[in-house]
């Protein structure tokens, strides 16, 4: 690795690049380039992701590329930032998400243009912070910060309800995060004995942490650390039964709001269970695990059965997204190679497919301006690309064979079937269920008689409907190129992880990380 | 005893007498210019100027450990950062009194000499040692302050809040020397420095000297509106002109815990366990009662009282956690700073309910700011800004003063109190965003002021400006408040 200025501060640069893009947005004059301009802006990101993942060395578990500067000297508390295998996959996914999002929002955001991209900027800054810090503090720093500029995508430019659901989404996750504010502050106090005499926030020191545990007693210290942070990822995730802001904030939020929710935003809960709560409270994850398998399976079936009855073509995918997290949730707890490796492609996999499918389901209302699936029917013959894509992407979400859906849900039953056969039997029926209201939805919305607008839309042409635009299938093509080459090539991407997933797994009751 | 009064005594007392000669110059103007009340921006120079200047004196003589008039007033590091703050925070009252329509009109000379008057009363009972010292300090704050309230002319409110405040305040006064009388009658010393020594262990022999302690607590628990003695608040908050009411959440505030961190810096508290349980859950409660009021009122004036309310349970929870370290330099620095963070975010709230409001008889309700971040997007910000500090989001300086008191706390093994505390700035959330919500997500029309007030306008920015600069690099200001104390 060169050892120039911008490899050695690169991590900085992905973080605070955003940034300095928001501020030149608030304050750039013109108003009708700022699409432009933000879209400008995230490709320069990608860019520098992309060099990022060039220079990253994928054969060691160490972190690479670290920054390290004292913040706040006196607790210890320093700003400290690294990337290994586990996270640089989901900084790959923000940087990817992030320009498809803005060209995806193009005619769907037509008020306050520029607070939005300005809003959009400082959160993926948040996002990809909090996915790269490796100090408890400025974890916490970036986790809370993340929640701001989403309370306002949501609030401004949301649906009708929308300022009950951002309300709801911001107290629910302040309310897990305080607690984990705690357990910071606890740990960081008995930091002394593994620095020699000095506080620390470095997580670095919270993993040679050796925190008392007594299993079967729940007043243990590591069990209460461990439910502090566990409750702060879950309601984040969602795990059942905290998952209820989730279908409000997806509903509500606009287009580009519930890509970047369920794209990115519910895999820092998922990722932080992988670089925070597996390896730091190593006793109490395994003694605790079968409450979470239980939930995540819980979550799986409840999903789905809740997704197959609602009218609302957007609340169905929200529900389907409770549905995989637990699956996620689920190749997590059950501690193996196989459900681990999954786990995490499963999270890249969400967040392209289900990130689709509100990108399409944002398509079609535009024009139609209606999310009900009683009003649809026949839309295949009205808009045929719209449909053949359509139908990939839900072919991805409910993973068959070929898509990437099916590499992590694959890795995920089969390292469940390992942990016990009974649990893997009771989740496979979720995969069942997936493709029942997945397949159900599209044959109610393209196919079958003519509905209603299918219908006003032959008859009037003001209400015509026109297929996809060149700009919504250069939104596509990445999508349907990522759903395809991460089911045909799984290797390609899950080479970046493996090592580091293996070094979790092999040292997870005694886990430290190496600073490369 | 030697001279009474020596030059070393005069530089360290200097910031109030020079405070006091300033005060001087509006009235004297007034009344050689036949009565006719000068430009506000005038005054406010003169004022601006005076607190400068005693500020600066503060800091050059401030924190040298040194007590003059024969061991009445101590200026060490406490000192000098309780009494910057004060000063800060009266300045910004006195700058928005001299914009609002309630305040700047023909007394406005009268309230300046007034509110300055009460800093010179802030910064004697910031300093002072002695329990009667702490008396004369108090009750020169509180008799400016009641006059100040009282003197708007139109409102009604205003009048019954003086009054109000005046009784419920005389009574705390009483509640305080009647304590302090019991403590020189068992223990045969008032000076705090004295009781240092001897307070953990009387504490438990001497009855007597529990009731006093006891006593003198309860009238600063008055003084600082924790629960249940918090019911004078929201009415003398609200029936106030708005800078006063900043002026009495941020400076008053500020001086009276000074004066209380002094006496649990005695660590009397360490001798009575009953006395700390009771203050745990004053503290508790208080935040309960502050954050739960908080969230049904409507008078975003009234909102902003019981916020005050409930940070005042945080801080009595750092007060609380003073009394019991062994290391209270830090500690105490976690108050100093989170009263900091307090003030500036509470000033600045104010200040900007101050600009918008249109007379003082028209009150400013959490929804009537429908609409305001497209009109004015500046200040919308910005009172965003201190919404969320408030909150305790990062990166706002908020978090970070929340993050030390609570650290402390956990620190000496109060981790329910923490945990208390941090349950309480959940609830918060929901109405410090309520504004937030009206301001950017509901159109509307508003029935407010858009003036331009440059003041107060330079006074709102740097205020936000401070709480997000400072916040992210906090780590500096806290260790130069830590270093200042030991």
């Amino acid at each position: 690795m060169e050892n120039n200025l911008v490899s050695t501060s690169i991590l900085s640069l992905i973080i605070f690049l955003p940034i300095v893009f928001a501020i030149v947005l608030a304050l750039w004059p013109q108003k009708n380039t700022i699409r432009e301009l933000a879209l400008g802006f995230s490709l320069i990101q990608l860019g520098a992701s992309l060099f990022l993942l060039k220079d990253f060395d994928s054969s060691t578990a160490a972190l690479q590329f670290v920054e390290k500067f004292n913040w706040i000297e006196r607790f210890g508390i320093s700003y400290f930032v690294g990337v290994d295998g586990i996270s640089i996959m989901l900084i790959m996914l923000t940087t990817v998400l992030m320009p498809i999002m803005i060209l995806g929002a193009w005619n769907s955001i037509d008020q306050r243009v520029k607070d939005f991209h300005v809003a959009l900027f400082v959160l993926q800054s948040a996002m990809l912070g909090s996915f790269l810090a490796m100090d408890a503090v400025l974890f916490y720093t970036f986790w809370e910060l993340s929640l701001v500029p989403m309370y306002f995508i949501i609030g401004i430019w949301g649906g009708s309800r929308r300022i009950y659901a951002t309300v709801k989404f911001f107290i629910y996750t302040m309310s897990g995060s305080v607690l984990m504010l705690l357990a910071i502050i606890f740990m960081m106090r008995l930091t002394p004995e593994v620095t020699g005499g000095a506080m620390s926030a470095s997580l670095l020191d919270f993993y040679k942490l050796k925190i008392p545990f007594v299993g079967g007693e729940f007043f243990t210290p590591q069990t209460l650390l461990f439910f502090a942070f566990a409750l702060a990822f879950a309601i984040k995730v969602p795990l059942f039964p905290l998952h209820t802001w989730l279908p409000d904030a997806h509903v509500e939020a606009p287009t580009p709001g519930s890509v970047v929710l369920a794209g990115v935003m519910l895999k820092m809960g998922t990722y932080c269970y992988l670089r925070w709560v597996i390896p730091l409270f190593p006793e109490a994850a395994s003694h605790y695990s079968w409450l979470f398998i239980s939930l995540g399976v819980i979550g799986i079936i409840y999903g789905a059965l809740v997704a197959m009855v609602q009218p609302d073509v957007k609340k169905l995918v929200a529900y389907s997204s409770v549905s995989h997290m637990g699956y996620i949730i689920l190749g997590l707890f059950v501690l193996n190679v196989y459900g681990m490796n999954g786990a995490l492609y499963q999270m890249l996999n969400h967040g392209v497919s289900t990130g689709g499918l509100f990108l399409l389901i944002g398509m079609i209302y535009e024009r139609t301006h209606s999310r009900e699936i009683s009003k649809y029917g026949g839309l295949a013959s009205a808009m045929p690309i719209f449909t053949i894509i359509f139908i990939i992407v839900t072919m991805s979400s409910i993973a068959v064979p070929l898509t990437n859906g099916f590499v992590g849900e694959f890795l995920i039953l089969m390292g469940t079937f390992q942990y016990s056969p009974g649990v893997a039997a009771v989740a496979v029926t979720g995969v069942v269920l997936g493709a029942a209201y997945m397949l159900w939805m599209v044959k109610k919305v393209f196919f079958g008689p003519a509905g209603e607008i299918v219908k006003a839309a032959a008859h009037d042409p003001a209400h015509a409907l026109h297929d996809l635009t060149t700009r919504e299938l250069v939104v596509m093509a990445p999508i349907l190129i990522l759903i395809l080459w991460m089911g045909l090539f799984p290797n390609s991407i899950m080479d970046y992880s493996k090592v580091s997933v293996d070094h979790l797994l092999k040292n997870q009751q005694n886990y430290s990380l190496e600073v490369e | 005893m030697n001279s009474p009064v020596g030059l070393a005594d005069l530089l360290l007392i200097s910031p109030v007498i020079v405070l006091f000669l300033f005060s001087l110059v509006p009235l004297v103007t007034k009344v050689t210019n036949g009565n006719q009340e000068q430009n506000p921006k005038t005054t406010l120079i003169t004022a601006i100027m005076g607190l400068g200047i005693s500020a600066g004196l503060l800091i050059l003589f401030g924190g040298s450990d040194q007590t003059i008039f024969n061991n009445q007033l101590l200026f060490d590091g406490l000192t000098k950062w309780m009494g910057l703050i004060a000063i800060i925070a009266g300045a910004a009252g006195i700058v928005m009194m001299s914009e609002n329509p309630s305040t700047h009109f023909e007394q406005f000379s009268e309230t300046v000499f007034l509110a300055m008057n009460s800093i010179c009363g802030m910064l004697i009972l910031i300093s002072a040692v002695n329990l009667i010292t702490v008396f004369i300090g108090l009750e020169l704050m509180s008799l400016s302050l009641y006059l100040m309230i009282a003197m708007s002319q139109e409102q009604k409110l205003s009048k019954e809040a003086a009054i109000k405040y005046f009784v419920l305040g005389s009574i705390a006064s009483a509640i305080f020397l009647y304590g302090v009388s019991f403590i020189f009658g068992s223990v045969n010393t008032i000076n705090v420095t004295d009781l240092m020594q001897i307070a953990s262990t009387a504490i438990k022999t001497d009855k007597l000297f529990l009731f006093g302690i006891t006593f003198v607590v309860i009238g600063f628990c008055f003084k600082v509106s924790i629960a249940p003695f918090h019911a004078w608040t929201p009415d003398v908050y609200q029936g106030a002109p708005t800078p006063i009411t900043s002026f009495m959440a941020t400076a008053v505030k500020v001086a009276s815990f000074a004066a209380f961190l002094r006496i649990a810096a005695t660590q009397v508290f360490q001798g009575s366990q009953n006395l700390i349980d009771v203050i745990q859950w004053l503290a508790v409660l208080t935040m309960i009662v502050g954050n739960v009021a908080a969230l049904l009122q409507n008078n975003l004036k009234r909102t902003l009282a019981y916020s005050s309310i409930a940070h005042s349970g945080y801080i009595l929870a750092g007060v609380l956690t003073v009394g019991l370290s062994a290391n209270s330099a830090y500690s105490a620095a976690t108050v100093i700073f989170y009263l900091l963070t307090y003030s500036v975010m509470t000033l600045g709230a104010f200040a900007v309910l101050s600009m918008i409001e249109k007379s003082e008889n028209d009150f400013i309700s959490t929804d009537s700011l429908a609409g305001f971040a497209k009109r004015q997007p500046g200040l919308a910000f910005c009172f965003t800004i201190f919404m969320i500090s408030m909150a305790g989001i990062p990166p706002a300086l908020g978090f970070f003063g929340k993050f030390y008191l609570f650290g402390a706390a956990v620190n000496e093994g109060l981790i329910w109190l923490a945990l208390w505390g941090v349950i309480n700035s959940v609830v918060g959330v929901y109405y410090y965003l309520r504004p937030v919500v009206n301001m950017y997500m509901k159109e509307g029309d508003a029935n407010i002021s858009n003036e331009k007030q440059y003041a107060s306008t330079v006074l709102v920015i740097a205020a936000a400006m401070f709480l997000i600069v400072v916040g992210i690099f906090s780590g500096p200001l806290f260790s130069m408040i830590e270093r200042s104390l030991s």
